[in-house]
């Protein structure tokens, strides 16, 4: 593993959409869903994602990264439908234990929300070259310094990583304690730890110089060597968006007002 | 002959970084030629990369610490010259190839366009220097890939890429080899081989004496802090003193010393070529060449 | 070179490493069986480093890669993380890690201001529940007894967190004691 990604590489309409489109796509698609308490908004969203997700290809993916908050999606449902405090209306009962209807709804209600939370987003990530995003972040006002920053911790992460395992085989070699009691586990701890922090801070240094060196700090425009184009289809979409976010607010006010 | 310039000019320098008890360098004075190439020699500590780093701009402005002295580069002052006119004139190679790169690029080819990206150079000039670079060392075929897949030899060959790309009057490479296996060592040393014809002055940190001295014009002999000796490899290396600074020679010259073989003019062969020379010489002038073939 | 910037380039580069050092953390507390995530020590490193504003900005970007990359949900948890910077930043700066006693003082303070962010993510998110096994046991617990949500949840993430960011926070200081004086100034934010 190179870069922390899970880019999946394809030539579908949404993958070739910019990155800034699909990433506001995700963050309006959440401000609605929050805020209306309504689990048929939610649906809506979760099916609007789930489609551009088939659309890009990609549903197998969305599938795992659904996988890693089913348990505790679940536990929710069972949770909020046994104890929830507005629960009145008893729903079923299984094994001896009773679940209550307002329970059950407000579980469904937060489980829309964060599924749809989880499409949507992974729709960007799926589909989208992560310098691609930084780029077009950039390009569009991020300050590149800190563009830098998002767009090497991809990077620089797995490479840590990959030492770490060089750490972990030495001290084993050393005859390190991983399996031992508590206390000794702990003291393994700090043995990997320690040179890793020391040693990536050491690199964190010489990488600033370097990158000092090739102008990092120079004050001034600057250029792309990826120019990133906003296509009609982006326009359009974007509009769509601020649309209907803004609607929804103004909505959401009226609600509260009446 | 042609006019020699003096490129980079060192007078008392001394520095000292923060927090450290004892001076890193201490009143070292010096002049470079353009288009000279110095290999600065010195054992571990001798303030080799803290004087690369003072010729490079990084002391004073991200090392802090206390400078005293004068560095001139074209009779301009190093430590107050704008960054942006001192990234033109110096580039700076480091010892790790791994640390060297900037890790925000995906390709090859977009880790050359760093620097470039940030000085601002405009698109069609970007593409036409990143592409005479990489086919310059050798790495156009890889420009779509992971600049991580590569591997030591390639990596330090984009470093040093990358850097040329902003194309600098003065090259630094500090141990760019010493993280290389024998095969990656020969092809930065062709690609400075490369440079040197360019007209690029080059000072090179260089612990492969044999290799150093075949594409050096002189050798500073440094010791904690202080330059001993400013010279030709022969001069350098031909004193008995050389072996108490603790920097070895080459094994060449290690070898003369003691069979106790001197040339013509009087001091020790350095290099392999000079060695065989040499030992023809003596052949023709009637020694026993059993003697020399074991 | 930038003089009059704070974020220097060297912290820069360092908040990419302190991410790294997160997940190491991770890593290995995972690999040696470790009941307790020590994923935080990175973050508490550079807010020790170079202060509040890279604490913070460090949590918050291991949140926002870590969602971008293996769980969208730790995205909201973006506020914990920097709540965790911050505090330990103030905490170095207020030389609150000189002895034992004082660091097990600021591991209690870190604690609780991680349980007081994450719990009303927890009640907007999850209905108060945290996803830890433990923590979610006790919480169950208390809403069958009717005690009230906002406090059920605050239960339910301190148990959690508070041996996690106690030991995170020895871990941390234990390291910086260790590294070379010569090391740490480079990525001192400027005064
Ligand atoms: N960042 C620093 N802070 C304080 N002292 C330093 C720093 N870097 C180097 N020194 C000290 O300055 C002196 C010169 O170090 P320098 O790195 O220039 O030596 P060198 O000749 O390059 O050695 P090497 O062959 O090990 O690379 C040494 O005594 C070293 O301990
Ligand atoms: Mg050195």
């Amino acid at each position: 593993m190179k870069v922390l990604s899970l880019y999946v590489e394809n030539d579908t309409f949404i993958h070739k959409l910019e990155p800034i489109t699909k990433l506001l796509y995700a963050l309006i698609s959440i401000v609605i869903t929050f805020l209306f308490p309504s689990i048929m908004v939610g649906a809506v969203f979760v099916a609007f994602s789930l489609l551009l997700a088939i659309s890009a290809k990609v549903f197998k993916r969305m599938l795992l990264l659904l996988n890693v908050v089913l348990i505790v999606l679940l536990s929710m449902v069972i949770i909020q439908g046994l104890f929830y405090r507005q629960n009145v209306t008893p729903a079923f009962k299984l094994w001896g234990l009773t679940f209550y209807k307002e329970g059950l709804l407000y579980s469904l209600l937060l489980i829309v929300r964060v599924v749809n939370m989880i499409i949507s987003f992974g729709v960007l990530i799926l589909t989208t070259r992560p310098s691609d995003l930084v780029d077009n972040l950039v390009q569009k006002g991020l300050s590149p310094r800190f563009g830098y920053v998002l767009a090497s911790v991809l990077q620089i992460i797995p490479q840590m990583l990959s030492t770490t395992s060089t750490i972990t085989d030495a001290q084993r070699s050393r005859g390190l304690e991983t399996e031992g009691n508590l206390f000794q586990r702990f003291s393994a701890f700090f043995a990997l730890l320690g040179p890793l922090v020391l040693n990536s801070l050491v690199e964190a240094r010489e990488r600033a110089m370097a990158i000092e060196i090739r102008g990092f700090s120079v004050e001034g425009k600057r250029t792309f060597v990826r120019q990133i184009p906003e296509t009609k289809a982006d326009r359009w979409i974007k509009i769509s968006l601020y649309v209907a976010f803004i609607v929804a607010v103004v909505w959401r006010i009226i609600l509260w007002v009446m | 002959m042609g006019d020699v310039s003096t490129k980079i000019s060192i007078e008392h320098l001394t520095y000292k970084y923060p927090f450290a008890k004892n001076v890193s360098l201490e009143d070292i004075t010096l002049s470079i030629d353009a288009g000279q190439s110095i290999g600065i020699i010195g054992r571990n500590g001798a303030g080799k990369s803290t004087l690369c780093y003072v010729l490079s701009g990084l002391i004073p402005r991200f090392f802090h610490g206390k400078i005293t002295g004068k560095v001139t580069i074209d009779g301009e002052d190093v430590p107050t010259m704008p960054v942006e006119k001192l990234i033109r004139k110096v580039g700076l190679v480091l010892q790790n190839p791994f640390s060297q790169i900037s890790g925000a690029k995906m390709t090859v080819y977009e880790e050359v366009a760093f620097g470039l990206e940030n000085l601002g150079i405009e698109k069609d000039e970007m593409h036409e220097r990143i592409d005479t670079v990489l086919r310059q060392f050798d790495l156009y075929k890889k420009k779509d890939e992971n600049p991580f897949e590569l591997s030591g030899g390639q990596l330090q060959r984009l470093a040093i890429a990358s850097v040329l790309v902003l194309k600098p009057e003065i090259l630094i490479l500090d141990e760019p080899t010493s993280q290389l296996d024998p095969r990656g060592t020969t092809e930065v040393f062709e690609t400075i081989s490369q440079l040197k014809t360019l007209g690029i002055t080059i000072l090179i940190v260089e612990h492969k004496f044999e290799k150093l001295v075949e594409y050096v014009d002189k050798i500073a002999l440094l010791h904690e802090g202080k330059l001993l000796g400013y010279d030709t490899a022969e001069h350098i290396f031909s004193t008995s003193e050389i072996e108490t600074y603790g920097v070895g020679q080459p094994i060449y010259t290690a070898l003369c010393k003691r069979m106790g073989l001197k040339k013509a003019n009087g001091y020790y062969p350095v290099s392999f070529g000079e060695t065989v020379a040499l030992l023809n010489g003596l052949k023709g002038s009637g020694m026993d060449r059993r003697t020399y073939n074991g | 070179m930038a003089k009059n910037s704070k974020l220097t380039t060297a912290i820069l580069v360092l908040i990419p490493v302190a991410v790294g050092i997160n997940y190491a953390g991770k890593l290995f507390a995972s690999a040696l069986k470790l009941p307790l995530w020590l994923d935080s020590i990175g973050t508490m490193l550079s807010a020790v480093l170079a202060g509040p504003i890279v604490g913070a900005i460090s949590g918050a970007i291991n949140n926002i890669i870590y969602g971008l990359t293996t769980d969208p949900v730790s995205f909201v948890y973006a506020l914990t993380s920097i709540g965790i910077g911050v505090s330990v930043g103030f905490l170095a700066k207020g030389k609150m890690f000189n002895n034992a006693f004082r660091t097990l003082l600021s591991g209690l303070i870190v604690a609780l201001v991680a349980t007081v962010i994450s719990v009303p993510i927890n009640v907007v998110f999850w209905g108060g529940q945290t996803g830890n096994v433990w923590g979610d046991a006790l919480f169950a617990f208390l809403q069958s007894k009717n005690v009230g949500i906002w406090v059920s949840s605050f239960f339910d993430e301190i148990v959690v967190d508070l041996v996690d960011k106690v030991l995170c926070v020895f871990i941390t200081f234990g390291i910086f004691k260790a590294l070379p004086k010569t090391l740490v100034y480079t990525f001192k934010g400027e005064e």
